[in-house]
């Protein structure tokens, strides 16, 4: 990015704007943004690589006579600009007339939110710690991956409508991949990870599961198959549910409510989940931006009120292609409410099942018809933990799984972007 | 670049991603984005530690000493944790420009125009559907990199992909699909996705989608199953592919003891091609690789025996072995990883009718949507389209279902290998960060674990 524009992401925004009124867009937003990184990187138990990076982009959305078109760029110097208006000014002349298209309005915030600055030193001394707590509590643990880093994002989105949106956001995030050996034998592999506003305080290792993750990796390279078929129950770990939660939110979003194929489409209002389940926004997480895609301020939104869904999550575009209320949304920042009982007790009332940390799978149909392997997962008879799983498989339904939660942890799983306890499901078809 | 650096110890590469992509859905134009992203990197290598800078490319590339600089003291800050003895890296050295031969890119008007012509096709021709999506992604990587060791050289990726989805519903009212997908070297416009072209494909998806109307749970359990060659591309992929990637090999990969070893039929032979296969350039022809490596094909399987490993400079050093030019790096802020690039199982001699007249019962799979794979060569794959065969022949389609299992028992099961080979390109790997990859195969019969009742 050229040096004059770096420090002034606003007045560049102002300038691709009014650039783009002058080429004859009818509507426009404009989109600008710089980034930079610290990473530090472990491979194989050893600190490997130290990274830093600085990207910059600007997005540009034209419209014009009801026609869109989009487009990025890395660079900030006129030549640049011109050339990316002038692409867009292509683009947008031969796309399909589409009524729905349109660019915010009015919208305007600016938000700063966590350290703006890194500190490498801290970085290296959070990793030294998780690398000497990995030596001591799991020694059988190849850590294949790791990293703690900080991310800078400052960004500013300008639209024809008077959107002015501004913000500066900074985080630190760690993230640890690997697998545990014995001899020749070695688990699945497995990660965990997540965003923290600070490394300070406590100790990284604990931090997003990571700790409880790795033991139970360790706890995991002899394994046994379930053995037989049967109909039982499972208690999703955080990282789990979060595969569920993903589908959920994908069945809200545009595509399916466009192409009819989402099982929520008219559900709104009605019970979609076990009423154990209260599904909300987290704006204020780290590494979560407050604003949407297309250029609207988020607001605090509940998307499940014990299991009745209170709305769907289409863009502006998906708003108005379907005739349902605009719900902006970002793509992290996600909450569900703690339950009522210990994760001991969730475990404690399995009679046949299983405790399952992954769901290895294909994507579940737009139905929520699934079938998946379970990996780092641990067999449960009679509410107690046994022996770690190879090659069993569990069949359902996705949206019925989420009506079946029998159960709400009172432990939760904080990883910035989400916030999850662990579930109890019943009804799971095992082989 | 600083005089205190040795041969061998820097490389700095700048890497322009160009991007097309868009998206059709029941005549709206939900994607019509162009992008373009460059930056200037470079790695150093001091005392055993690695260090890493990028920037975005400044006009006249007055950045480059300060990313060059940024890198060799990343490198150095890592004297923190240790002195650390450096490894003997391979000495390579790679000079050369890679080109593209392909045909005048298409305007982006003519690609709307034809989108909208397929999407009122489809319309006229298959009025019950839900919907009709047709996605066009083109991707166009251009390298230039040069190493202390007197690397310079050119390297180009340039592949397109056209990819449509049929939606309807079954017999009860929910939505089912089915989608095909058509990739290749170049632009858009080395790409056949002309309506001649496709309404054969579209045809014959909508058998399929009608098929799918009254599908039928897959049995769950040990099956026999026909994959038909995307899917012994994607197990060739995930399911051996990454467990042969060395910086895996070392973290304990099962792999790593069985090196020499039998690990699947005799029928199974498996390649990791760099740019070539067949007297014909691969869907993503790697000369050299991100580190300077020229690159080599990797048999990893060689008639049932594990003979090989796909390697950069550093894990080749960590077990002794050359260097096969598998270190590549996604985005221009990326690093280079142990990457696959064109991987495939080589084809036998069979038919598809005589692979599925073998079968008494079971499955033939014709598609997956997705894939993954561990260290322990567990795989699950998702399947979208199957079909059962009871005597000998087709019968009903079967429901969404997952196949899954160790690889290394369903190679070693294999008893039939067929002689139609498919390549690929479509999607994306992922392992930190995303890669663009070919993955090939012919279609192979097998005992595998399905899902189902």
């Amino acid at each position: 990015m050229a040096t004059d524009t770096v420090n002034d992401l606003p007045a560049t925004a102002e300038r691709v704007l009014a650039q783009m009124r002058r080429r004859g867009f009818d509507g426009a937003q404009v989109s600008v943004s710089r980034q930079r990184r610290h990473e530090l990187c472990v491979a194989h138990n050893e600190a490997s690589l130290l990274r830093s990076t600085q990207s910059g982009k600007v997005q540009l959305v034209g419209l014009l006579d009801g026609r869109r078109a989009d487009t990025e760029g890395s660079e900030l110097d006129a030549d640049s600009l011109d050339a990316l208006v002038n692409g867009l000014w292509s683009s947008v002349a031969s796309a399909p007339q589409d009524a729905a298209n349109a660019v915010s309005a009015g919208q305007r915030a600016s938000v700063t939110r966590g350290p703006q600055q890194a500190d490498t030193a801290a970085l290296a001394d959070a990793m030294r710690e998780v690398l000497d707590w990995r030596a001591a509590h799991a020694p059988s643990v190849m850590l294949e991956e790791a990293l703690a880093g900080h991310t800078q994002i400052e960004s500013c989105a300008l639209t024809s409508g008077g959107s002015a949106l501004q913000c500066a956001l900074g985080w630190y995030d760690a993230v640890v991949f690997g697998m545990a050996r014995d001899g020749a034998a070695s688990s699945s592999f497995n990660y965990a990870g997540g965003n923290c506003h600070g490394l300070a305080g406590e100790p990284l290792a604990p931090r997003f599961g990571m700790a409880d993750m790795l033991q139970a990796m360790a706890r995991s390279v002899h394994t046994a198959p379930i053995g037989e078929r049967f109909v039982g129950a499972v208690v999703l770990t955080p990282r789990a549910v979060a595969s569920l939660l993903g589908w959920l939110l994908g069945q809200l979003g545009d595509q399916p409510l466009i192409d009819g194929s989402s099982v929520y489409r008219a559900a709104v209002g009605q019970a979609a989940a076990s009423p154990l389940l209260t599904l909300r926004s987290r704006l204020d997480a780290p590494g979560v931006a407050p604003f949407s895609a297309d250029a609207f301020s988020l607001a605090p939104v509940t998307l499940l009120d014990r299991g009745t869904l209170k709305c769907l999550t289409p863009s502006l575009y998906g708003s108005r292609k379907t005739g349902l209320p605009h719900v902006a949304v970002g793509s992290d920042g996600w909450d569900i409410a703690g339950g009522t009982t210990p994760r001991d007790a969730l475990i404690a009332g399995v009679a046949r099942g299983a405790l399952v940390d992954r769901l290895s799978m294909g994507r579940p149909s737009a139905s929520g018809d699934f079938s998946g392997v379970i990996k780092n997962s641990f067999v449960i008879r009679d509410g107690q933990v046994g022996t770690a799983l190879s090659e069993t498989m569990i069949s359902g339904n996705v949206a019925q799984m989420l009506r079946d939660v029998s159960a709400v942890s009172t432990e939760r799983i904080d990883t910035g972007g989400w916030v999850l306890p662990w579930l109890r499901v019943e009804g799971l078809h095992f082989s | 670049m600083s005089s205190t650096l040795t041969r061998h110890e820097l490389e700095t590469r700048e890497h322009e991603l160009r991007k097309t992509r868009m998206l059709m859905v029941d005549g709206n134009l939900t994607l019509n984005l162009r992008t373009v992203e460059r930056g200037l990197s470079a790695r150093a290598y001091v005392d055993g530690y690695w260090g890493f800078a990028s920037a975005p490319l400044a006009p006249g590339g007055a950045d480059r000493d300060r990313v060059q600089r940024d890198a060799l003291a990343n490198a150095r800050a890592l004297g923190r944790f240790g002195t650390r003895p450096p490894l003997p890296l391979p000495e390579v050295r790679h000079v050369g420009r890679q080109q593209h031969q392909g045909r005048t890119p298409l305007t982006p008007a003519g690609c709307s125009e034809r989108l909208a012509e397929l999407q009122a096709w489809c319309k006229k021709r298959y009025p019950g559907l839900r919907s009709t999506r047709f996605l066009l992604g083109d991707e166009h990587h251009a390298k230039k990199l040069a190493t202390s060791a007197g690397g310079d050289s050119l390297a180009r990726i340039d592949r397109a992909a056209c990819k449509f989805t049929l939606v309807g519903e079954d017999s009860a009212g929910a939505p089912i699909e089915v989608d095909e997908i058509l990739s290749g070297r170049g632009t858009l416009a080395d790409v056949d996705w002309s309506l001649d072209a496709l309404a054969p494909l579209l045809d014959r998806a909508h058998e399929h989608l009608q098929a799918k109307r009254h599908a039928v749970a897959a049995r769950g359990g040990l099956q026999t199953v026909v994959l038909a060659a995307p899917l012994a591309g994607m197990l060739a992929h995930e399911a051996m592919g990454h467990p042969c990637e060395a910086d895996a090999v070392i973290s304990g990969a099962v792999t790593a003891s069985l090196l020499g070893q039998p690990i699947a039929s005799e029928l199974v032979s498996m390649v990791d091609f760099a740019h070539t296969y067949d007297g014909q350039p691969t869907l993503v022809p790697v000369e050299v690789d991100d580190e300077g490596t020229p690159a080599r094909d990797v048999v990893m399987i060689d008639r049932g025996i594990l003979t090989g490993f796909m390697h950069s400079r550093e894990t080749a050093a960590r077990l002794e072995q050359p260097p096969t030019g598998n270190a590549r790096a996604y985005s221009p802020h990326d690093e280079p990883l142990v990457r696959m690039r064109n991987t495939a199982i080589l084809p036998g001699t069979q038919s598809m009718d005589e692979m599925i007249a073998g079968v008494d019962d079971g499955y033939l799979l014709l598609k997956t949507g997705n894939g993954q794979a561990d260290s322990t060569t567990e795989f699950t794959f998702g399947v979208t389209l199957a079909y059962e065969i009871r005597g000998g022949k087709l019968g009903r389609a079967v429901r969404n279902t997952t196949l899954s299992g160790s690889a290394i028992k369903v190679l070693k099961s294999v008893d039939a290998v067929g002689r139609e080979m498919h390549w690929e390109s479509g999607g994306y790997c992922g392992k930190k960060q995303l890669m663009v990859v070919s993955m090939g195969g012919p279609a192979l019969r097998a005992r595998a674990h399905l899902g189902g009742e």
